[in-house]
């Protein structure tokens, strides 16, 4: 009996940590190469909630909102590049994370005054609602829906990084994006290319989550801080250490979920505190 | 000619006159004294976060688990023990500081961007223990009960401080005092080498410094008077929110910094006005009004990054200088 408790929290801890990992590999991008840490990173992962709960009350189609929605963040997530972040490049990095932080404000105060202060709930689609049983334990469908999705398009981005010409500028621009742009490199075009992938799979994970922990206005602010931890731990600009540090913050909080439901969150940010003691750059960090 | 002692500190000390002055007029100004206090706290925080920001150049976003720290320590003690005025106090401070220490150490040992997120995280860790440990602090309730404890010197004065003009000027000479220490540290040798880790660190370390040691310094001196201004924050408030370990806390300090003008001292006091009066005033007329602090705020770091001081400084600037193509 307790070992198919453990199976399951191990089954949801992996849900949950590809949640982190999708939403800490686009953070883990922009900083590596940007040089930013964007604190609006959680709103879009809100927005994507929020735009999925909007679209499929109005439609009834969960896939439209799948579809759809990553192209949107990444429009807003553009035009926010473009207009806004742009202007403070070469200035102190402060001032871009400063940037980031009010947008995040103003994002989180503009979803209350469009859907009110209150969360709502958010039901899976029809097929993929129920459970798929396995021996003895139950699956609910739409968890292992998002964790199937999500480990693809981890892989997508694994091969996009590490095969093709766009992801070999992305990984010597985390090495030092100056040099790419001394090869002739459009630097800025791909800093815009970079930050409108992040936003996309950002949208991408709100979606996916949406079903299964509802929307409301805080969520962008309380996962941020965890993805935050998912990426000290995983280490800086690393495409593989946001894969593990995910996998390790999700299974740590189901597993002590178990023992004591109250310390889940907290055990999250002391393994943190613990990686960084032993390994000050995170488990696979290229660089400060 | 002859020498006037009285004049030459009052030279020396315009500055600190004006503000003296400012915060004696300012609780009769506004409707009412509870603003004063607040804006006056929260000036304290500011201006040590100032010291970290401004002055040494460290950002760091874990500014209210060392104010949230000072405000619990003070919430339990006087809650559970009824200690005394001081020793609340000293403990806050106590507390706030070796939190400082650990976060300072841990967060020092990377660079940048790297520090950046890891006092996030450390903010996230500590608000979480004040959310879950509901035996201890009361969880999302917050921590009620906390009666101001009288100003009391065993065998030299006991005053009650529940007027609330009267905590006014038991926070302003705190206040006074925090602001005169960091100014002269900003001022002395130490606050050069803070300065000089600001503008470059390499040349700094260069040069022989261990720039590690000064910044942990700095994060723990930033650390006492965040807790000072915390543990005053409960004893104001007579109790203690989760949000004030939360990281809208944090968010608010950096706002008043940048909003007054950063490395400045009097900039961050002036954002402190600013940003409690306004949301003061506007609150009553709309409750997201949040929203347009976040865009003055979006607007100032785009195009007034020395924030309301530095805007002031180039407005006397362009005042006293007449312009060049004026006949």
């Amino acid at each position: 009996m307790l070992l198919n408790l453990v199976i399951v929290q191990i089954f949801n801890g992996l849900v949950l940590g590809m949640i982190y990992v999708l939403l800490a590999m686009g953070l883990s991008i922009v900083w590596g190469m940007m040089n930013i840490i964007n604190f609006s990173h959680g709103l879009f992962f809100a927005i994507g909630a929020y735009l999925a709960y909007t679209i499929f009350s109005v439609t009834k189609n969960f896939f439209i909102g799948l579809i759809l929605i990553p192209i949107g963040t990444a429009l807003i997530g553009i035009l926010l590049e473009r207009t806004l972040l742009r202007r403070l490049y070469g200035l102190n990095i402060l001032y871009q994370i400063l940037m980031t932080f009010g947008i995040a404000l103003m994002g989180r105060e503009l979803i209350i005054i469009l859907y009110g202060p209150i969360g709502k709930s958010f039901v899976p689609p029809d097929i993929l609602s129920g459970t798929i049983s396995l021996g003895a334990l139950f699956f609910p469908t739409y968890r292992i829906f998002l964790l199937f999705v999500s480990i693809l398009l981890t892989i997508g981005m694994w091969l996009f990084i590490e095969k093709t010409k766009y992801g070999s500028i992305i990984r010597a621009g985390t090495e030092d994006s100056e040099m790419v742009s001394a090869l002739g490199i459009n630097i800025s075009r791909v800093f815009t290319l970079i930050f409108g992938l992040s936003m996309a799979i950002a949208g991408f994970s709100g979606v996916l989550s949406a079903p299964i922990r509802g929307v409301e206005p805080m969520m962008g602010e309380a996962i941020l801080g965890i993805c935050f931890a998912v990426v000290i731990i995983g280490g800086m600009g690393s495409f593989l250490g946001a894969i593990i540090g995910g996998v390790i913050v999700g299974l740590s909080q189901s597993m002590v979920a178990l023992i004591m439901p109250s310390a889940s969150i907290v055990v999250i940010f002391l393994v943190m505190a613990l990686i960084l003691l032993i390994k000050p750059r995170g488990l696979l960090g290229i660089r400060d | 000619m002859k020498w006037d002692p009285w004049k030459t500190i009052f030279q020396k000390n315009l500055s600190l006159i004006f503000i003296l002055c400012i915060f004696l007029i300012l609780p009769f100004v506004l409707p009412y004294t509870a603003l004063a206090t607040e804006i006056l706290i929260f000036a304290l925080a500011t201006i040590a976060f100032d010291l970290l920001l401004g002055y040494t150049g460290i950002m760091l976003f874990c500014q209210a688990s060392f104010f949230g720290t000072g405000a619990y320590i003070t919430g339990l003690l006087i809650h559970h023990f009824h200690l005394n005025i001081f020793m609340t106090m000293g403990a806050a401070i106590l507390g706030a500081a070796f939190l400082a220490l650990l976060f300072g150490y841990m967060a020092t040992q990377r660079a940048g961007t790297y520090s950046v997120l890891l006092t996030l995280a450390f903010n996230e860790l500590i608000f979480f223990i004040a959310y879950q440990w509901k035996t201890l602090t009361g969880g999302s309730d917050g921590l009620r009960d906390i009666p101001r404890p009288n100003l009391e010197i065993p065998g030299l004065l006991n005053v009650n401080l529940f007027s609330e003009t009267r905590f006014y000027f038991f926070a302003l000479f705190f206040f006074i005092f925090s602001f005169i220490l960091i100014k002269k540290i900003t001022e002395s040798p130490f606050g050069k080498v803070l300065q000089g880790i600001r503008e470059n660190e390499t040349r700094a370390q260069a040069i022989g410094y261990n720039t590690r040691l000064f910044k942990v310094v700095a994060f723990i001196i930033g650390g006492i008077f965040m807790g000072l201004a915390g543990n005053l924050y409960a004893m104001f408030m007579n109790f203690v929110d989760i949000n004030h370990v939360a990281f809208d806390t944090s968010g608010k300090i950096v706002m008043m910094e940048l909003i007054g003008g950063m490395g400045t001292l009097f900039g961050p006091i002036l954002g402190a006005g600013i940003v409690t009066l306004a949301s003061d005033i506007a609150c009553a007329y709309w409750e997201r009004w949040l929203l347009i602090l976040g865009a003055v705020f979006v607007a100032f770091v785009l195009f007034a990054r020395g924030g309301v001081w530095g805007l002031i400084e180039n407005l006397i600037g362009w005042v006293r200088v007449p312009r060049p193509e004026k006949e």
